[in-house]
């Protein structure tokens, strides 16, 4: 007997490990899946998305990618890797299985190559853009691969006579104007029209200058104050099908990574209702998040790649979080170097690790899909619809704030004021939680008012009436007493 | 015990809120103060703050449950509370204040009482209150609190014999005197745990040497 236990107790994980094989996919994460909530505490929620595979230049049989910079997916499903250290473009399938290799074009009746491309990109017609960095100009080619046009060395009085064009990162909008990350360039994501003509820039990052800093900049020398106050760079760029422009940088204080930008280029992203779009919260780690690439993924929702810890966060159109995956390692699905975030919007995640050298696929979990969902249904205005994925959503992580902030609001306008109160009290959010307080208490008054004036009138009534008796009984003594005297 | 909580100390603690300068008189010099009801009102003062942060309505309360101990936060009124009388009681023995410690300890204790009568009806009222309204709340609260201040403003008047002004710098002056007197502990602390680091560290050695 003795002998068999240890077969035995071998023997029950075994067992468990059979039957709860379906589960394991979701179970056996190589990171953790988290969010902040109201208060800033960490909250473990279940993974939105796991690894599923990689693809690499070896599986697609075109050589190792050597490292790769930029991503980018085409509206027909295309994705386009900017292979920087091999000098090319890697246009992969939709099924990720075969690949074609884009390294030379003709120009004026020659042939051309890149250097070192860094970023990529692909507009809605299906042009394709290509930050041929070195080179020191955007070049744009066709569907077929032939030459439309080149953008290179940028002329205005807005630059200096010597200005040397290095482009890093690009998008381009519906009207085919290119929003180009160049280095060095702190002024703010500089613009092109479709013809290539540079316009001006746009969204400047402001320098945050402190008291404190203030006071030690009296006393610090030139070449100090040079060192101490530099502006920061863009590090990521995205422009929704409305044209407005998601930008991504790396804020010391934590505290917000992205702008939105609107035509005119002022910052219109909104903050949610702790006010955070940095990451995480800096004082839970170290260090702020690095953020490195931001994508916009429809309906109001972003991501933003953090390179610190390698994870990816993903915020909707109200700056809420929705949920945060992705981790440092040297498991499948954790990352290196990871650059860049890209989202096939088929329920694949794509992130492009450089020092791996290969893209990273996530797929879509349950929660993930219906996080997805409920968003996208209150972005388009269903919330009554949005109702019922929410409460899904619950049954996976019953902590999740935005959807008891869901729920609530559907309660509010269905008119049911007490269950409104109870969810929004649940997702903290104390703006709606008074709407439906206000209006529970009318109705609670409306109701009882009656009984309590009548409560108050009846007491008033019976103290009139005791005052008479006992008045009547002090008199009563009184006259005994007059008459006794 | 029944001394400390007879019938007249209990009408004369209830006094202080209507007629605080008399009543204070009669607490200096005719003993007509309890000390023990002092502490017992300090310490129910701390419950309802407590309480306070607990059980006020969601729209007025930013507190974190997480982070409510009731025992601390006694332990920081007590502490507060007597590092206040002991302040004043060393200013003012230097700037001829006529009260006693005891006094003191009574003066500054009943003055709570306010706070407590404000603080349970701010409670069950902010329970009713939606956005917009929390005025009321604010209003009710810092009404307790500017009772309790010119409650400890004339009892500390009252029982040193001193005027409005010479009242008012004794007290910036215990601010002082309480910024010192943690300082100092704070010292003596740090100094006898260098000492007993000193003596432990021998230990250890003599210990390893065999």
């Amino acid at each position: 007997m003795r002998k068999k236990l240890p077969f035995l107790l071998c023997a029950v994980p075994l067992l468990f490990s059979a039957v709860a094989a379906p589960a394991r996919a979701a179970l056996d994460v190589p990171y953790d899946s988290y969010i902040y909530n109201y208060r800033g505490y960490i909250e473990f929620t279940p993974a939105p998305y796991v690894p599923t595979g990689t693809i690499s230049g070896i599986t697609l049989g075109v050589g190792a990618f050597a490292n790769p910079q930029g991503m980018c997916v085409s509206p027909d499903g295309y994705v386009y890797v900017a292979d920087s250290g091999n000098n090319r473009v890697v246009k992969i399938s939709p099924d990720f299985t075969q690949a074609e290799v884009i390294d030379t074009f003709i120009n004026n009746g020659e042939p051309d190559s890149f250097s070192r491309p860094f970023g990529v990109t692909v507009s809605e017609k299906n042009l394709l853009y290509v930050a041929d960095t070195e080179n020191r100009r955007v070049v744009v080619l066709n569907k077929d691969g032939a030459l439309v046009q080149i953008v290179q060395n940028p002329r205005s009085e807005m630059l200096p006579d010597d200005y040397a064009f290095v482009p890093l990162k690009l998008a381009v909008d519906y009207a085919d104007r290119v929003y180009v990350i160049a280095r060095n360039m702190f002024q703010g994501i500089m613009v092109f029209t479709e013809e290539g003509e540079f316009t001006g820039f746009f969204g400047t990052i402001s320098v945050k200058i402190t008291l404190w800093q203030r006071f030690w900049r009296l006393f610090s020398t030139v070449e100090q104050r040079q060192s101490l106050f530099i502006a920061t760079e863009f590090t990521g760029v995205d422009v929704d099908p409305m044209g407005f422009v998601y930008a991504s940088f790396i804020d010391t204080d934590g505290v917000q990574a992205a702008f939105r930008l609107n035509p005119k280029g002022e910052d219109v992203i909104k903050r949610g209702e702790n006010g955070n779009l940095g990451g995480d919260i800096s004082v839970q780690y170290g260090r702020p998040s690095r953020m490195v690439d931001i994508i916009e993924r429809g309906k109001g929702v972003y991501s933003m790649l953090d390179a610190e810890r390698g994870r990816v966060f993903t915020y909707d159109n109200e700056g809420n979080m929705l949920y945060i995956f992705g981790g440092l390692g040297s498991q499948v699905g954790t990352f290196r170097q990871p650059v860049a975030i890209e989202d096939t919007g088929s329920g694949a995640f794509l992130a492009l690790d450089a020092d791996r050298q290969e893209i990273m696929v996530f797929s879509e979990t349950e929660y993930g899909r219906l996080i997805n969902l409920a968003v996208g249904m209150r972005y388009d205005g269903d919330e009554e619809e949005a109702v019922g994925v929410w409460e899904q959503v619950l049954t996976l992580n019953e902590n999740l704030e935005l959807a008891n902030i869901g729920i609530g609001k559907a309660y509010l306008t269905a008119g049911d004021n007490a269950e409104a109160m109870k969810h929004l009290k649940l997702g903290m959010n104390r703006t709606y939680y008074s709407i439906a307080f206000k209006r529970y208490r009318n109705d609670f008054l409306k109701a009882n008012l009656g009984y309590m004036l009548t409560a108050v009138i009846l007491l008033l009534v019976c103290r009139f009436v005791w005052n008479r008796i006992i008045n009547r009984g002090k008199k009563k003594g009184k006259g005994n007493l007059l008459a006794d005297g | 015990m029944g001394k400390y909580f007879t019938r007249s100390k209990w009408e004369y603690f209830f006094r202080v809120l209507h007629a605080p300068l008399d009543s204070f008189y009669e607490i200096r010099h005719r003993n007509a103060g309890s000390v023990p009801l002092a502490f017992l009102t300090v310490i129910i003062f701390s419950f309802c703050y407590t309480l306070n942060r607990v059980f006020a309505g969601f729209i007025v309360n930013l507190t974190d449950p997480r982070t409510v101990n009731g025992f601390s936060d006694l332990q920081s009124v007590l502490l507060l509370y007597i590092l206040f009388c002991i302040g004043n009681w060393s200013i003012t023995c230097l700037m001829e204040g006529e009260g006693r410690f005891v006094d003191i300890l009574t003066v500054t204790g009943y003055s709570f009482l306010p706070l407590i009568l404000t603080f349970i009806p701010a409670i069950i009222i902010s329970n009713a209150l939606a956005a917009n309204e929390e005025v009321i709340y604010t209003l009710i609260m810092g009404l307790g609190i500017a009772w309790t201040a010119l409650l400890v403003l004339s009892g500390i008047m009252t029982i040193h014999n001193y005027t409005l002004l010479k009242t008012l710098i004794t007290l910036l002056f215990t601010f002082v005197a309480m910024l010192i007197i943690i300082f100092v502990a704070l010292l003596f602390f740090d100094l006898f745990n260098q000492v007993y680091v000193f003596f432990y560290s021998i230990y250890t050695e003599m210990i390893l040497r065999n």
